[in-house]
């Protein structure tokens, strides 16, 4: 079903990026948790009266009592949500779109290996490598919260929530793979592919700041991750999950679909 | 059952690009040419065997199987060399081979070694450093790699020295030898005269002509020319039972089918300084085709 040779490629191809965004998310996941620090709570407090639009818009508002609401705050805002999608709009550049871009594509497609094959395979190295990046730093952050505030973590909603979070990085690396797919120009594909994510959280840091524009949320896939939803363990938080495996399932089938049938200029 | 096969392909980009109506066959064990100016939709008609763009209108197919639908089981036994040569510029020559190798199932790399060889193929150091030369040898070395039944090469030997390019060419007649079908692209009249049994010129996206080497070695003319003492004993010349092509000042130009020794004996009686003989290439039988010297 998928072609071995490719897929070891792609896992050394991908080596150093995932080395690199791992260690950025891990410097900042060990950062914030070790600030926590009911003082520093209080200064937070204090910027959040000061100058509120800034931090909502960051999404870096509301009660931070416990430890996991904490890290939802100042982690699940702009990090874990911006970095992994970066991580796979260069992943997915590196799989696809330089290959048609450059015409080298027509190495891998001049090989007994049907195209079917081989966007299988770079669908799945790149589902692969953010699940890698997004688990990898879930460790590390249970890790560092068991050394710095021994038993104060709550796992299982932190397990559930970087899950989520898995679920919007799939439905975002859809978009970028479907732009891949659909465009022959490396130009092209960074305009939609990396272009609707940015929109959408524009769009999203727009309806942060409350009030009238708090109806953009609805134009942004980013709503799909209530991060205080979450943490407040309100069932709700399913719907939103099935809606993202959905829209992640339909990108990807559908990038499928389109790279089966397309002309390449190769 | 023809190896190659195109039926009034078809695949209209507009402006009057593209290609039209091509419908050629190569059979098996036979070396096809393919000829044209460019953006004449050489490149197009193979990009379609390849299985890498749809046709409009029109089939094409290999060994029996439809280009695109069966694309990888034709790849089993295809070569393909591009002419514009792309390739997975991070990694090295030998690397480079390795991978497409793998990618086309070879478990035995002996094959890959005496190519390189016979190619004096240097594999170190980045492909995207490498030469237009040294990237076309390496893409010669994966077309041949698998020893396929069918090769397609898209102007094969452009950034070969002419050392490299003899060697190609008997590349070409050593693989014809056992009975591999070939369809190659080329602009090098040379190579196409040497290795082809038959040549297809594609201008404008259209087939104009499919010639026969053979028959079109014999179609070959020789011209003299003469060079006289006197514009005048010229134009004398002009009288005789001669086909005369042109007379320049005391320079006449003289067309022969192989009747030479009436021409040398009419010849003896003028008072000729100089005779050369200029065989007619291949070249000049094909530029009409070209359609570009009558402009």
């Amino acid at each position: 079903m998928i072609s071995y040779p490719l897929f070891k490629r792609n896992f050394i191809q991908s080596l150093k990026p995932l080395t690199i965004f791992v260690s950025i998310l891990a410097m900042y996941v060990i950062v914030i948790v070790y600030m926590y620090d009911p003082k520093l709570m209080e200064m937070l407090t204090e910027y959040q009266k000061l100058m509120p639009e800034m931090m909502m818009a960051m999404g870096m508002s509301g009660a931070s009592n416990s430890l996991i609401e904490f890290m939802e705050t100042y982690l699940y805002g702009l990090l874990m949500t911006l970095l992994p999608f970066i991580f796979s709009i260069m992943m997915c550049n590196s799989f696809l779109t330089r290959y048609i871009d450059t015409g080298s594509l027509a190495c891998i497609l001049a090989t007994p290996n049907s195209r079917k094959k081989i966007v299988i395979t770079q669908a799945l190295s790149l589902i692969l490598c953010i699940t890698l990046l997004m688990g990898i730093s879930t460790v590390i952050g249970i890790a560092s919260c068991q050394v710095l505030f021994p038993q104060q973590l709550d796992i299982e909603t932190y397990l559930i929530l970087n899950g989520c979070t898995l679920l919007l990085q799939f439905a975002i690396a859809g978009i970028c793979f479907f732009a891949a797919c659909l465009f022959n120009d490396a130009k092209q594909y960074y305009a939609f592919g990396a272009g609707i994510p940015l929109c959408f959280y524009l769009i999203k840091m727009l309806a942060n700041m409350g009030e009238k524009l708090d109806v953009m949320k609805y134009f942004t896939i980013f709503s799909l991750l209530p991060t205080d939803l979450i943490v407040a363990k309100d069932p709700q938080v399913i719907f939103y999950n099935i809606a993202l495996a959905v829209i992640g399932i339909v990108l990807f089938t559908g990038g499928i679909l389109v790279f089966n049938r397309k002309d390449f200029s190769i | 059952m023809s190896v190659i096969e195109t039926n009034n392909l078809t695949k209209n980009y507009g402006n009057g690009k593209g290609i039209f109506d091509v419908s050629i066959t190569v059979e098996k064990g036979e070396v096809f040419g393919f000829l044209g100016p460019n953006g004449a939709g050489k490149t197009t008609t193979i990009r379609n065997l390849l299985g890498f763009i749809t046709p409009d209108q029109g089939s094409c197919s290999i060994l029996g199987m439809d280009c695109f639908k069966d694309s990888a089981r034709i790849q089993k036994k295809l070569g393909y060399l591009a002419g514009e040569i792309a390739f997975l510029d991070d990694l090295d020559g030998r690397r480079l081979l390795q991978f497409i190798g793998q990618m086309k199932g070879i478990e035995n790399t002996n094959r890959i070694e005496e190519l390189m060889d016979y190619f004096e193929l240097d594999p170190r150091g980045k492909v995207r450093k490498m030469s237009k030369g040294m990237k076309q040898k390496i893409g010669i070395v994966a077309a041949f790699m698998a020893d396929p039944e069918v090769i397609i090469l898209d102007e094969p030997t452009s950034g070969l020295d002419p050392l490299m390019q003899n060697r190609f060419i008997e590349l070409v007649l050593e693989e014809k030898k056992k009975g591999k079908t070939i369809l190659m692209s080329s602009h090098i009249f040379e190579e196409i005269e040497k290795t082809c049994d038959r040549t297809a010129i594609i201008r404008e996206g259209r087939i104009v002509a499919i010639e026969n080497m053979e028959s079109l070695a014999g179609k070959k003319r020789k011209t003299y020319i003469v060079i006289l003492e006197s514009e005048e004993a010229a134009n004398r010349l002009k009288g005789e039972m001669l086909e005369i092509q042109l007379v320049k000042g005391r320079e006449v130009t003289i067309m022969s089918n192989g009747n030479i020794s009436e021409m040398l004996q009419i010849l003896s009686r003028y008072p000729v300084k100089s005779l050369d003989i200029k065989t007619q290439s291949i070249e000049e039988i094909f530029l009409h085709y070209y359609g570009r010297e009558e402009k």
